[in-house]
């Protein structure tokens, strides 16, 4: 075993420490903003992996996708919700508990046969290593374009389906007579003053 | 479409405004990089205050009389003055004089209104102190003279902006002797002066 | 092309002459330079201070610092050993872990991301394929560093500045990538080194702002929006929420942030250097310099010195940048938070697409003047 190789099998056990203790602080730790950075340290240290595997490409955008953006919309949304919820003992707690344990060990269960099972070959094809860009990019654009566009249209499904729940003329104009709720008036400010004239239909003003 | 694009074009024109605003900005501001600096370092330079200056308030304890005016022009009595009726003299004898200058305005009545001119204004006006109590002076305090910023060999003096000789706007390295702009004072009564001599003369020869 | 020195290769070379095995004189060669690049930062960090000291005061009319070395020069370092031996509060309540790790989360992807930028032909840490792409994957993790701080303050003014870097970096990060990607399609690599190659042979002429002026002056706002300078500084603006996340930080903690905004900005404005301004290239060009002495390009001296006017070049590429970040700093007003999401979102990014459509189109129709 020289040098690089001992490297690599010490950072592998340290990358694998951390993905596996930090999901595990995921799933169980009592505060959900722990659970959320943590959440950032499992992706971060896949990245590691990824670049352990020789696919640096890889590892930058799990960075920048997963800790960037998922990661961090998960965080907004979590000190964005100001909902303070107690927490109320449940009377058969155990069993729900003992439930999520049966699935569990049961899909661990599966997957660690599959592992098993499985005869792994390790390909003798080199890894393309800084070329995997291009390998990427083509085949995102040959064989895999199909999906490719599929994820961006939901992507952009997603996107329209956002802009409208954000959007303001969703939400059902008063009507003129309708009583207006108390808790949504300004005191200090009449709303006539807003509608003095209504903007013309073309921008020639 | 026509007017899509002429909002296309108004919004790239104001874009372009914008931007040679804030270059014009940046041009202001680079000007400003070459222009002396106009900061006083304040230790070791001082600005010369001006005669009218109202600073710490002076007190003379031997030519005051008791009266009480300053108590009493002034916007919050606040000068203390403690004296005893002497039966003997038939006078009052001060005992104590205090201003808490931490309190005092400085608007200078009790200077102006005071019989004898026992109080008067000084240049002080460094007046930190660790505690606002230690602002409370008494009438050894306030009998105390400040420093001169022109005598003190540590502090270089600077005149201020009105001091200055005409056109020039930095009190730096002035050359000796040289005068602010417009007469001075003296100089305007002395024109004064002799312009009414000659109509006194004048009026002294008709009578 | 020229190859320039290779000092590690020399470095390897003498290393195995002297008895080494070959893989032990690589792994000794490989601290080397990082220990140099996190000198060469931190260093870069006292000359930044002190620019943005003096220029702020010469711009403001003040003389700024002056008693602290030889014309104030040693401030820096001053600010520094206060922050070093303050104390370090931790408030009640707040969460310590997570208040400890904020400003290191934000610091440590500001020192990686110097392990590609290039201030020579092999004077780079390592000339990744992923190069560009990795600054900003890495610019993305900070604003987890910044919401861990707001979050853990226990703080109101902390929290909302928190928030509002975060919402800053990540819609800044799009237009700052798109602008990347046109420099990126015009040089066919993601790799710093090969952008700058790229922009040589024709001096000041073969420089990328030339073709992308749209895209530097989009990739400049971007920059100074990720680095919470001035005209953004919103997430730390006094006006209105104290410091923002740095509120309930003292000691070396908050040194740790002042650090990283510096660095910061230092990253940006080399990469700005390296993405538009030709990195380590001079005005002319080194063949045509040496065409005109009439010594050969491979000669060993003009090596050296192109490398030393390399380095050079590249750091006053950098500092013209940083100081017009400065000049910016006290000739622009700070935006609202609105009016930053609009330039952002409605602004930015539409113009970093079209530029980054009118670069491909350009690219197939004149590919010898947009990198084929």
């Amino acid at each position: 075993m020289n040098l690089a190789e001992g490297v690599q099998i010490v950072s592998f056990g340290i990358l694998s420490l951390m993905v596996i203790g930090a999901a595990l602080g995921v799933v169980l730790l009592s505060n959900i903003v722990h659970s959320a950075f943590l959440l950032g340290m499992v992706f971060a240290s896949i990245s590691g992996l990824y670049i352990l595997l020789n696919a640096g490409f890889v590892a930058a955008a799990q960075i920048l996708v997963y800790v960037g953006a998922v990661n961090i919309l998960i965080l907004f949304g979590i000190m964005l919700v100001n909902k303070q919820q107690d927490f109320v003992p449940l009377p058969n707690a155990w069993l729900g508990k003992l439930a999520t344990a049966a699935v569990c060990g049961g899909l661990f269960a599966l997957l660690s046969t599959m592992v098993l099972g499985t005869t792994w070959a390790i390909s003798t094809e080199a890894a393309a290593g800084d070329g995997s860009v291009v390998l990427i990019g083509m085949h995102l654009f040959s064989d895999f374009l199909l999906p490719f566009e599929l994820a961006s249209v939901l992507l952009l499904i997603a996107l329209v389906g956002a802009i409208i729940l954000a959007r303001r003329e969703f939400i059902p104009d008063e009507q003129p007579g309708d009583p207006q709720p108390e808790g949504l008036k300004l005191p200090e400010r009449p709303r006539d003053l807003v509608a003095v004239g209504s903007a013309p239909p073309d921008g020639d003003a | 479409m026509l007017n899509f694009l002429k909002q296309v074009g108004d919004y790239a024109k104001e874009t372009a405004q914008s931007a040679k605003f804030i270059g014009q900005g940046l041009s202001v501001t680079f000007d400003h990089m070459r222009r002396r600096p106009v900061t006083v370092q304040y230790p070791y330079e001082k600005l010369i205050p001006s005669e009218r200056y109202r600073g710490r308030i002076h007190f003379e304890f031997d030519k005051c009389i008791s009266c009480e005016v300053c108590v009493r022009v002034c916007p919050i009595n606040l000068p203390v003055v403690d004296w005893e009726f002497n039966k003997a003299t038939k006078k009052k004898t001060l005992n104590h004089y205090s201003i808490d200058f931490g309190v005092c305005i400085f608007c200078g009545n009790c200077v102006e209104y005071c019989p004898t001119n026992c109080l008067s204004m000084t240049e002080e006006y460094e007046l930190a102190a660790y505690d606002r109590h230690e602002l409370n002076y008494d009438s050894v305090a306030m009998g105390r003279l400040p420093y001169k910023v022109t005598q003190d060999p540590m502090v270089t003096p600077l005149r201020e902006l009105a001091y200055l000789p005409k056109g020039v706007m930095s009190p730096h390295d002035l050359p000796a002797g040289s005068r602010r702009a417009g007469k001075m004072p003296e100089e305007i009564l002395d024109e004064l002066e002799a312009a009414k001599e000659p109509a006194d003369q004048a009026a002294s020869d008709k009578g | 092309m020229t190859l320039g020195i290779d000092l590690q290769g020399s470095f390897v070379d003498a290393l195995t002459g002297l008895g080494l095995p070959a893989g032990a004189a690589k792994a000794s060669w490989l601290p080397l330079p990082m220990t140099l690049i996190l000198i060469a930062a931190t260093v870069s960090i006292f000359v930044t201070v002190w620019l943005e000291r003096k220029i702020s005061a010469a711009a403001q009319q003040r003389i700024g610092p002056e008693f602290a070395g030889p014309l104030g020069v040693l401030q820096a370092a001053a600010d520094g050993l206060k922050l070093l031996v303050k104390e370090d509060i931790t408030p009640a309540k707040t969460d310590p872990w997570l208040f400890t790790l904020g400003p290191a989360i934000v610091v440590i992807p500001v020192f990686l991301s110097f392990l590609v930028v290039p201030f020579g032909q092999n004077m780079v840490i390592t000339d990744l394929g992923v190069g560009i792409f990795l600054w900003i994957a890495l610019s993305s993790v900070t604003p987890i560093g910044l919401l861990m701080a707001g979050y853990s303050s226990n703080n109101k003014y902390s929290l909302l500045g928190g928030l509002r870097a975060a919402a800053q970096s990540i819609s800044y990060e799009i237009p700052l990538a798109l602008a990347v990607l046109a420099v990126v399609m015009m040089s066919n690599s993601l790799s710093t080194v090969d952008i700058v190659n790229q922009q040589a042979g024709y001096g000041i002429l073969g420089w990328n702002i030339w073709r992308q002026p749209i895209g530097f002056l989009i990739f400049w706002i971007a920059a100074l929006a990720e680095c919470e300078r001035l005209p953004f500084d919103l997430p730390e603006a006094e006006e209105e929420l104290v410091a923002g996340y740095q509120t309930e930080y003292s000691g070396m903690r908050f040194g740790l942030f002042y650090v990283g905004s510096y660095v910061n900005l230092v990253l940006s404005a080399l990469l700005v250097a390296v993405l538009y301004l030709g990195g380590w290239e001079l005005p002319v060009s080194i063949g045509a310099i040496a065409s005109v002495i009439g010594v050969s390009e491979s000669t060993p001296w003009l090596q050296i010195v192109a490398a030393a006017a390399g380095i050079f070049m590249t750091l006053a590429k950098a500092y013209l940048l940083v100081f017009i970040a400065i000049l910016l700093r006290w000739t622009v007003p700070r935006v609202r938070i609105d009016q930053l999401l609009d330039l952002g979102w409605k602004f930015l990014l539409p113009i970093a697409l079209v530029n980054l459509l009118v670069t491909a189109a350009l690219k197939l129709t004149f590919p010898i003047a947009f990198g084929g």
